[in-house]
């Protein structure tokens, strides 16, 4: 009874409380009164709402726990399923992704988990890049045809894979990278921060590397955060883990911290163009805050090679949907077809199951 | 055992709760603001009714305004609209989507305090590209 009053439960129990009565209450509304004429019937529009809110919580635990925003998988499910405006769902994509983010922030900063210094350090040069990417996107929907975003999807696609294949042939030491040698500047940075890791029963004591190329490699991605609305954990995590040699598990929930604060940047060019909704995107923001807390919750107890699996896993997909829309942008392809991609999607998770199942009884 | 464990910074500490508090308050306008839309649609910036027709035709963002609201009346129209269920959920959004910058200003001042200068400075240029994002200012 007493962990009840101990944060997050409090809060989370207030939020789903009111989340009931609202839905009751629209449940309700959907019910009782009537549609105007020429407008959606009730029931839908409260069922959209309604829909909108479920998938996004169930898409929030899934990128809370892979350490990506839920931009990723929101974003290319949008756009291949619905005909809403492109430039609305990468809008509310950024809110699904940064919120999901925002919401994780406080459990991995009480934990340790997460790292201020590397995620404000990092969220600079984000910053600036997440600015432009979604000025750029607003540019080039008014003005550009698809040409040129058919080739950085594809470019993306390609370094997506190799950064997946790494991934999976790159063994434990990308897990908990050794770092011999630090360089100057990051010893100047005083980045290093020693956590308590409930998985191993003790603390880790990680060193940094290459902080200017980790700086860079930020800017890059936060351009493609916010040019096209997908969040970017997926590249943020290797990139720290990779270039900065970040534990992958703390590079993990210092993607969530940085989504939260660098995509709070990106999304403003498009809440200042009216590419955000309120009632649209709303739900979505209620699930990714939802979702996000209880998996912030979970991720913290799960060990860091489940969270690689599944990382690679959606690298992987990532970098499938990429690549076909790049190809079909430049019309080498034909636009692939759902099933196609449904097929692709279950082939890679079938594996990533059986991974993480591998494991399991390896360590049993 | 907790004897074992590092004590974490306050600067990141206090960054965490502020972030997270803000955004749980702005999640609670956003799962009340719809409710409030559909109660009294009419009393509304844009009608829940024509408006999720309207995206689900495959209008633009701009269309969508131009054919339900009549325009755009820009991105912080919930000062004039608070109590409307569109204004309502435009000031939680806008809250959570600037819920950064206000923890980044605490932490600013944390650091300041333990005279940890440089990560005063990123922490409040990071807060200045959000308040400079929202102003509006560069827009093309």
């Amino acid at each position: 009874m007493r962990r009840m009053l101990k944060s997050p439960w409090p809060e989370a129990i207030i939020m789903i409380l009111v989340t009931l009565l609202t839905y009751v209450s629209l449940a309700t509304i959907g019910v009782v009164v009537k549609a105007p004429e020429g407008g959606m019937a009730t029931g839908t529009v409260v069922g959209w709402i309604f829909g909108f809110f479920l998938l996004s919580l169930i898409i929030a635990f899934l990128a809370v726990l892979g350490g990506i925003g839920g931009g990723v998988m929101f974003t290319p499910v949008m756009l291949a399923f619905t005909p809403v405006d492109s430039l609305i769902i990468r809008g509310t994509g950024l809110i699904v992704a940064m919120f999901s983010g925002l919401i994780s922030t406080g459990p991995f900063m009480r934990s340790g988990l997460s790292n201020l210094r590397v995620s404000v350090f990092l969220a600079c040069s984000f910053a600036i890049g997440a600015f432009t990417g979604a000025q750029g996107a607003i540019l080039v929907a008014g003005h550009m045809g698809d040409t040129g975003e058919g080739l950085v999807r594809l470019s993306l696609g390609i370094i997506l894979f190799c950064l997946a294949l790494y991934f999976i042939f790159g063994g434990k030491k990308i897990e908990w990278p050794q770092v011999q040698k630090s360089d100057k500047l990051t010893e100047l940075l005083q980045l290093r921060q020693p956590f308590y890791e409930p998985s191993l029963a003790r603390t880790v004591d990680y060193g940094l590397r290459r902080a200017a190329w980790g700086f860079l490699a930020i800017a890059g991605v936060g351009l493609l955060s916010g040019f096209f609305g997908l969040g970017a954990g997926w590249a943020i995590v290797p990139a720290q883990n990779l270039v900065m040699g970040i534990p992958l598990k703390v590079a993990a929930a210092n993607s969530g911290v940085l989504l939260g604060m660098g995509d709070c940047i990106a999304v403003w060019p498009y809440i200042m163009i009216g590419a955000i909704i309120p009632i649209f995107a709303a739900p979505w923001l209620v699930g990714q805050v939802i979702g996000g807390l209880l998996g912030a919750v979970l991720l913290i107890r799960v060990k860091a090679g489940f969270v690689r699996y599944l990382l690679i896993g959606f690298m992987l997909f990532s970098c499938w949907g990429l690549v076909t829309r790049g190809f079909s942008k430049l019309e080498l392809i034909q636009p692939v077809p759902h099933w196609l991609t449904g097929i692709v999607f279950l082939v890679i998770f079938t594996w990533v199951i059986h991974r993480v199942l591998k494991m399991v009884r390896e360590k049993e | 055992m907790n004897e074992d464990r590092p004590i974490m910074p306050k600067a990141q500490i206090y960054y965490g709760e502020c972030v997270y508090y803000l955004t749980i308050v702005a999640c609670l306008v956003c799962i009340v603001g719809p409710l409030i839309a559909m109660i009294d649609p009419e009393n509304n910036v844009m009608n829940p009714y024509f408006t999720f027709a309207a995206i689900f035709q495959g209008h633009s963002a701009d269309e969508v305004w131009t054919l339900v609201a009549g325009g755009f009346p820009g991105g912080h129209f919930w000062y004039g609209n608070f109590f409307t269920g569109d204004g309502f959920t435009q000031f939680g959004l806008a809250l959570g989507c600037s819920s950064a910058a206000y923890a980044l200003i605490v932490a600013a001042v944390v650091y300041a305090l333990e005279r940890i200068y440089l990560y005063t400075f990123f922490s409040l240029f990071v807060a200045a590209m959000i308040f400079f994002a929202a102003s509006g200012v560069v827009s093309f």
